[in-house]
């Protein structure tokens, strides 16, 4: 019988399983920011986005035995895990509305030294909301794409795997979600000029 | 090409990756349309924005509290974390901050009381007067200086003096105690030992009683 020749992802996952505490270590530093990112993108909310990451990585370190290098990258397995568990939150929330709380704004890294400072902080603060109350206006498939595409960075391949769609339809969800977005730009600034 | 099917391909077009001839046709179109050219150039903003839109960092407790939930093993600090740990923080104690403002106060007033006052030089500003306050300081500290080698010669005297006494009085005492020793030793030798006579038994004075 043949050796089984392991992938970089699977050693890691094996060394998680064997109880080797740095590794799983490792997978919380690499992918924990991202897991917190993508949280936050879907709720503008810091402390809801650090609940979801500690639940996500919590189901990750339970199901790790469930991992097969074969069926994909491991980041693409955790994302997997963690956009399930974000619409159950999504779902969740929808039907039961969190009474209080305020959505936090992160504003921008606007640079432009010629601009006064009171200015570029009032345009990062809206920008910010823009981008946010945008997002928050599209449908969960459009505003999915431009999360993970145009603020996560994933490429198509991946965006196609993790959603298990056709590369074609990503595209295409990308594009509707940006047009929307323009859109909506345009129609805040005509509202402005008015 | 119509605007509807230029919609469609606005961003793989703003991303270059459309065919090279639907790229030509899209192209020829924008110069053409100034509502799909507009929606391009929002489409760029919108872009623009996502991409400066912040990424956040996760808090480091955040990452405690996962790793304890999960593996039950504390993180591994950063050797930055580890050196504010091991020296920041004990320095950062309200004991140190109570010892390092009395150990200030104490070298302000040592400064104070050894050098002399340099508001009297600064007031005048004359070289002269410098000169005088910094010529006075020196005299100030060579005197100190003399002064501290006296009483370093006068305790290194005294020492001296009480070292040559303890030395006497050691070998009087010595002396004092190997006296007795030798004439024991001489009646050892010289004359015949008295044998003390036994006392009575008990008994026998009972007897003779």
């Amino acid at each position: 019988m043949e050796p089984r020749v392991l992938s970089g992802d699977q050693k890691l996952v094996e060394r998680c399983l064997q109880g080797d505490d740095t590794a799983w270590e490792a997978v919380v530093n690499s992918y924990g920011k991202r897991i917190y990112n993508l949280g936050y993108r879907y709720t503008s909310r810091r402390e809801e986005a650090e609940d979801l990451t500690q639940e996500i990585l919590v189901r990750v370190y339970q199901n790790l035995k469930s991992y097969r290098a074969e069926s994909g990258s491991l980041q693409n397995w955790i994302l997997r895990v963690a956009r399930n568990l974000i619409i159950d939150h999504y779902r969740q929330v929808r039907r039961y509305p969190q009474a209080g709380g305020s959505e936090e704004l992160e504003t921008m890294n606007i640079h432009d030294d010629k601009v006064p400072n009171p200015q570029r902080a009032f345009e990062q603060v809206e920008a910010s909301r823009f981008l946010r109350d945008g997002l928050q206006s599209l449908s969960p498939e459009l505003k999915e794409a431009i999360i993970l595409r145009d603020l996560e960075g994933l490429a198509y391949n991946e965006m196609a795997e993790l959603l298990s769609v056709p590369e074609g339809t990503v595209k295409s969800r990308i594009n509707r979600g940006r047009l929307e977005l323009a859109k909506l730009l345009i129609k805040r600034r005509s509202q402005r000029a008015m | 090409m119509d605007c509807s099917k230029v919609e469609q391909w606005l961003s793989e077009y703003m991303e270059s990756s459309l065919p090279p001839g639907d790229m030509e046709g899209v192209k020829k179109h924008l110069e053409t349309c100034p509502g799909c050219s507009a929606l391009l150039a929002e489409m760029q903003s919108v872009l623009a924005l996502c991409h400066r839109y912040p990424s956040l960092e996760m808090d480091p407790d955040l990452t405690e509290r996962i790793l304890l939930r999960t593996s039950g093993r504390p993180r591994t600090l950063s050797f930055k974390e580890r050196f504010i740990q091991s020296f920041v923080r004990p320095v950062l104690t309200p004991r140190f901050a109570v010892g390092a403002s009395l150990a200030t106060l104490f070298l302000i007033l040592m400064v104070n009381l050894m050098i002399p006052r340099m508001s009297e030089a600064v007031s005048t500003l004359s070289s002269r007067g410098l000169l005088g306050v910094v010529d006075q300081g020196v005299r100030g500290l060579y005197g100190e200086a003399l002064k501290a080698y006296e009483t370093k010669n006068e305790w290194q005297a005294q020492f001296g003096r009480f070292r040559t006494n303890a030395w006497n009085s050691l070998r009087s005492i010595k002396e004092q105690m190997n006296e007795p020793v030798e004439g024991r030793k001489k009646s050892q030798e010289g004359e015949p030992r008295k044998i003390a006579p036994k006392e009575k038994s008990s008994a026998l004075w009972l007897w003779s009683a």
